[in-house]
């Protein structure tokens, strides 16, 4: 009985020591890729760094108004960020590659789904920088044109403007993650729309001289003496 | 334009036969037929009359006339064929045209006449707008004759104008070239001018057609050549200018055209202008300045809505250009009324400063910034106005002096705008 | 023996224009005569010419070198007598070599006997072959010609007590043309000339005949009607007799000269002659085409007269006052070279000796329509004396070689009735018949070149002139044509080379023939004909169709 004991215990202890033996270099190997991925994770952060500190991404970003979000998130700046980023992704990645040298059943699954998925992440993250990018930028130069052409509403034009650029951006993202696939349909609808309405406003203040001078043309032999009345009061006055 | 060719085989051809002449005039066009023959004329009579004895040539750059224009223009040619009309002339006058496009385009009209006066060796060339509808026969004597016989290199006009015309070039392009480049040059933004077939050469090989202020706006880029190389400047008073045609009161492009390319240009000559401390006068030919007291109907309620919307609605743009001191003096003055508006020297010409330091470091996209400066350059109008109202010709002068005056104190603090952040 | 008049022989003719007294001295007095003239003709022959102009040669005070005649009928003693003007002009005859003399018909000298006798008492028979009156108040629209000279066109005269008129200078007494008698004299006299043989008279200041109050006393109808008078006599008596009038005046008031063929058969152009010269200057044709493009058409069975240069100074009367400064101010910018409305010098010192600009001047003058005069001495590139008064600069001694008064004459140099030539550029020394007959490439040897091209080439002398107008505003191109005959003229008239697109379209399928070298140029196509020109080169092509 004792050496049945005995001889079981030997035999699990030889079966873990076995086990052991059995994973420990894998560990060991698991180790040294997550060791060796942090190194070059950092390694990348610092590379990103220094080619966004190059490339003036930061004032690209402020450009975008990223910079001012993220300040008022109290989140680092943006240089910052999207070289912390690439060194967690990197990281992440290469611990994966650890774990999946474990050879744990099930989790390969997931870590290969990691993989995939990556790009597509990468891709969205580039698609939400430059859709912010766009909103900024034209819901500006329509604020600028709708001021100069004393529109009522600038504010709230370019606003809009931001919005559905931002949405369309947004809509665009989740598609390419693949995450509420159903919802595009409308967020597409809607960015259509908008692009419509945008493009309408974009030609009614581009044309609205032309109008005016249609409809005064057309009207004006009725209210010649009305119009005279409004040139005396506006004289245009030349800046040159 | 890399590899494209800047003047086309006809009109290259057209040159060859026109051959070498001593006096050029340019004369850009874009659909001008309806205003353009009297131009025209006082051309060719200008010609007769002050230079009969030398070999002239009137090039027409079109930009796509669809309205016969440029066949008015080859109308002027007298040759020997030509036996009409009773004028006596020495020689043959040209008069050719080449569309160098098929939309108007200031850059392209006037590098088609530099490279004119290039392959010509002209010794004088003469632009004239062709909306200069108040123009002499004598204006091409006023402008040719400093650089046909004087050797200047650069002739800017002088205009005598409506009390309130030409706010922008008393207000800005005149008091901020001043400050800059250090000379009194009241037209930097000239539709007339004479420059010297040198000037012509060595502007026309430099590299300030690159860019799009080259294309847009190089009449202020030739001035800023002329001041800032070798060349000897001087201006001549010419008479009434004309009235603005219908379209000129688009105040944007007009900023573009002007203001956008005169900050363009303070990038590459910062070691130069850096160092210039107050201002020297230009020679100048007959009158220095002229003020016709005309009244002027404007709607100042408008101005001042417009500059208030302005202040308020582009706060957020603004934020990035300008300096927080002036962005809250600017909201001071957007609530004053309308019968105590003013917009201070020192205020306007900070203002300035600033958007011309952040359009240097393109703290926003550049055109952005000159859209942003339209509402504010709305208020100086508006104050120009207010103070001016009843003014005489020599107080609205002293108050141009006494902008300058500040513009040119201030310059310290636009080296350091320059040089820091906001 | 006199050469057969044949109708029409001065449309092909070349003109050598010569005074006696500058050409050669055969005795040795200091002044040119008849006698040397004769011996030298071989000269003129040679040179190519077909036709001497003498100027006037009859007795005179010489106050106007020659043009104040004091006897129609005769030859001055200094220049020989008649019989040696005879002998002269058989010997011209036989060399084929025609000879038009002067009639100065408007003016006498006042030393002429008819003057005299008229101006002796009021009723003379002769008072009225002259005009005269008590006042100098007549005629008031009248120019005065010798502007630097004349303060009026009246004149007193204090023998007779009354004015006499005259157009040019005060010692010249006009003529009463209103006078039959008059004008039946003038014929005899020129009768009296034909009968020895001269084939033509050029008649010095024809539309100053007839005065008539109101009027500016030029080209009146009057004036035409006693031209008509003498053609139609001449043409009775001595068919093939040429008329050429000296009438400095507009094309269109020139014209009338020519009639319907019934008044002169040649009159000279005059206003073409100071346009070539500022063509040239302006290197531009408009001068010259415009001028040609005024000129009307004339009869066909008269001509036109043309010269670059003769005995007078080069006269700015018929160009606009801008023109006439641009003139004096390329031409003439020292001052003495002014004479009255014109520069007082000669053709190669106006072209700066410039070798280029002599040869297209004569080529254009070959070319163009009509008939061309050579002025003595510019066919070896003479130079002029503008310290001389009057135009006596342009009318020193002929410069035959680089010897003893040049070759001119054997009399002491003082004794010379002008100082010829001395200066290193121009001077006998440099410039000479002898030396440049020497070498092949001298002007002299060209001119001979020239003129044997244009006497073989009739298109030049009755041939129509179509202007091409090219792009190229250096470039005065016409085409010659005559019946199936076509010469093509392209001159480039500016001091660099041109390139230069002719529309040749109507001589398509011609091939060009370059009438110098005889070389053959490529065929005429629908395309702009492409030539390059270089400075001042001109081109003479002939149309072959083959």
């Amino acid at each position: 009985m004792r050496e049945m004991i005995i001889t079981e215990l030997t035999q699990a202890f030889q079966q873990m020591v076995r086990t052991i033996a059995h994973y420990l270099p894998r560990l060991v190997v698991m180790l040294v890729i997550a060791f060796v991925g942090w190194v070059i994770a950092y390694l990348l952060k610092l590379l990103a760094r220094s080619i966004l500190r190059l490339s003036r991404f930061s004032r690209l970003s402020e450009n975008a108004g990223a910079t001012r979000l993220l300040n008022q998130a109290a989140l680092p700046s943006s240089t910052e960020l999207v070289s912390r980023f690439v060194f967690w992704i990197a990281w992440i990645g290469f611990i994966l590659l650890g774990v999946s040298v474990l050879g744990i059943a099930g989790l390969q699954e997931y870590i290969s789904r990691f993989f995939l998925f990556l790009p597509r992440l990468c891709v969205a993250l580039v698609i939400l920088f430059f859709g912010f990018l766009a909103a900024s930028f034209f819901s500006r130069a329509a604020l600028l044109g709708a001021v100069n052409a004393n529109f009522r509403s600038s504010r709230l034009l370019s606003v809009s403007i931001r919005v559905i650029i931002s949405i369309f951006a947004l809509s665009m993202v989740l598609e390419v993650l693949g995450v509420a696939e159903e919802t595009m349909l409308i967020a597409f609808g809607t960015a259509f729309g908008a692009i419509m309405l945008g493009l309408a406003i974009a030609f009614g203040l581009g044309g609205k001289d032309l109008a005016r001078e249609f409809l005064e043309k057309r009207v004006s032999t009725g209210r010649k003496e009305e119009k005279e009345e409004k040139e005396e009061k506006e004289d245009e006055l030349s800046p040159l | 334009m890399a590899g494209e060719m800047l003047l086309t085989d006809d009109f290259l051809r057209q040159l060859i036969n026109v051959g070498e002449v001593d006096i050029l005039v340019g004369l850009p066009t874009h659909n001008n037929a309806k205003t353009i023959e009297p131009i025209i004329r006082a051309i060719q009579a200008g010609i007769l009359k002050c230079f009969p004895r030398e070999r002239a040539v009137i090039i027409n750059p079109d930009g796509g006339s669809q309205d016969g224009t440029p066949e008015l223009v080859i109308k002027a040619s007298i040759d020997d064929v030509w036996s009409a009309s009773k004028v006596y002339t020495l020689r043959t006058l040209h008069s050719i045209s080449t569309q160098y496009g098929r939309t108007p385009e200031p850059g392209s009209a006037l590098r088609t006449i530099l490279a004119a006066v290039d392959l010509l060796r002209a010794k004088a060339c003469v632009v004239i707008s062709p909306h200069s509808t108040t123009i002499e026969p004598d204006w091409l004597q006023l402008l040719a004759k400093p650089v046909y016989h004087d050797t200047f290199d650069l002739v800017a006009p002088i205009y005598r104008r409506p009390k309130f015309e030409g706010v922008l070039m008393r207000s800005l392009l005149y008091p901020m070239t001043r400050t800059i480049y250090g000379y009194r040059l009241r037209e930097p933004y000239a539709s007339e001018f004479a420059l010297s077939g040198r000037l012509a050469t060595d502007f026309l090989n430099s590299e300030s057609w690159d860019d799009e202020w080259g294309r847009i706006g190089p009449e202020i880029r030739l001035t800023v050549a002329a001041l800032t190389g070798k060349y000897r400047v001087c201006q001549a008073f010419l008479g009434a200018k004309a009235p603005p045609g219908r379209g000129a009161g688009d105040l944007v492009a007009a900023m573009r055209r002007t203001v956008g390319a005169l900050f363009s240009s303070l990038d590459g000559h910062y070691p130069l202008w850096s160092t210039i401390t107050g201002s020297e006068p230009v020679h100048t030919l007959g009158a220095q300045t002229e003020v016709a007291l005309e009244p002027a109907r404007v709607n100042r309620k408008q101005l001042r809505d417009m500059f208030v919307t302005g202040v308020g609605q582009l706060e957020p743009v603004f934020r990035s250009i300008l300096s927080a001191s002036t962005l809250s003096e600017l909201q001071r003055l957007a609530a004053l009324d309308l019968s105590e508006f003013t917009y201070p020297a020192d205020v306007w010409a900070k203002t300035v400063f600033e958007f011309a330091a952040s359009y240097h470091k393109s703290v926003i996209n550049r055109d952005h910034i000159i859209q942003a400066l339209v509402p504010l350059y709305r208020g100086k109008t508006l104050s120009l106005l207010q103070e001016n109202r009843d003014g005489s010709p020599e107080e609205m002068e002293k108050s141009v002096e006494s902008l300058c005056g500040e513009f040119e104190r201030l310059k310290p603090y636009l080296l350091e705008v320059w040089a820091n952040g906001k | 023996m006199p050469l057969k008049r044949e109708p029409g022989w001065y449309k092909e003719a070349i003109i050598y224009q010569v005074h006696v007294r500058t050409f050669v001295d055969s005795n040795g007095d200091g002044i040119g005569d008849f006698q040397g003239l004769s011996q030298r003709l071989d000269y003129v022959q040679e040179l190519g010419v077909n036709a001497i102009w003498l100027m006037p040669f009859f007795p005179s005070p010489l106050r106007d070198d020659g043009y104040d005649i004091s006897d129609y009928r005769s030859v001055h003693p200094n220049y020989g007598s008649l019989e040696d003007f005879k002998t002269f002009l058989a010997n011209a005859h036989e060399r084929g070599i025609r000879v038009i003399i002067e009639m100065v018909a408007n003016h006498t000298s006042d030393q002429h006997p008819w003057f005299q006798e008229s101006r002796s008492s009021q009723d003379n028979p002769k008072r009225d072959w002259y005009v005269w009156s008590d006042t100098d108040t007549k005629y008031r629209g009248t120019r005065i010609i010798f502007l630097d000279t004349e303060m009026s066109n009246w004149a007193w005269d204090p023998i007779s007590k009354s004015y006499y008129w005259h157009r040019f200078f005060s010692h010249q007494p006009d003529l009463n043309y209103d006078n039959p008698a008059v004008r039946e004299e003038l014929w005899n006299v020129m009768k009296f000339w034909l009968e020895l043989g001269v084939d033509g008279f050029r008649l010095d200041a024809v539309p100053y005949l007839i005065e008539r109050e109101g009027t500016n006393c030029e080209n009146l109808p009057e004036t035409h009607d006693v031209i008509k008078q003498l053609r139609r006599r001449v043409d009775e008596q001595f068919p093939g007799t040429m008329l050429l009038a000296e009438a400095n005046q507009w094309p269109a008031d020139l014209r009338s000269y020519f009639g319907e063929g019934d008044e002169f058969h040649m009159a000279f152009h005059f206003p073409l002659m100071p346009r070539m010269f500022m063509g040239l200057r302006l290197e531009d044709r408009k001068p010259i085409t415009e001028i040609l493009q005024q000129t009307p058409g004339i009869p066909p069975s008269c001509q036109w007269c043309l010269f670059l240069r003769n005995h007078d100074e080069l006269t700015l009367e018929m160009v606009t006052d801008m023109e006439r400064d641009y003139m004096y101010d390329i031409y003439a910018s020292d001052k003495t070279m002014r004479l009255n409305l014109g520069i007082r010098r000669r053709l190669a010192p106006l072209l700066d000796n410039d070798r280029r600009r002599i040869e297209l001047m004569n080529g254009m003058l070959m070319s163009l329509p009509g008939t061309p005069i050579i002025y003595y001495g510019d066919e070896i590139g003479m130079g002029d004396n503008v310290h001389l008064g009057d135009r006596n600069g342009v009318r020193t001694p002929m410069q035959w070689s680089g010897g003893w008064n040049g070759g001119f004459s054997a009399a002491d140099p003082e004794a010379l009735y002008s100082p010829p030539i001395l200066n290193p550029v121009y001077g006998y020394q440099a410039v000479n018949v002898l030396s440049q007959k020497r070498t092949e490439h001298s002007l002299l040897s060209w001119m001979k070149h020239i003129l044997r091209i244009r006497r073989s080439t009739p298109v030049f002398g009755s041939g129509s002139i179509e202007f091409l107008h090219p792009a190229n505003h250096r470039v005065l191109a016409y085409v010659r044509q005559l019946g199936k005959e076509a010469i093509l003229v392209v001159n480039n008239l500016s001091s660099a080379a041109q390139s230069v697109e002719l529309d040749l379209r109507a001589y398509k399928g011609n091939i060009l023939i370059e009438m110098f070298g005889r070389n053959i140029f490529p065929r005429i196509s629908d395309l702009p004909y492409l030539l390059t020109m270089g400075p001042y080169q001109f081109f003479w092509f002939r149309l072959r169709r083959i």
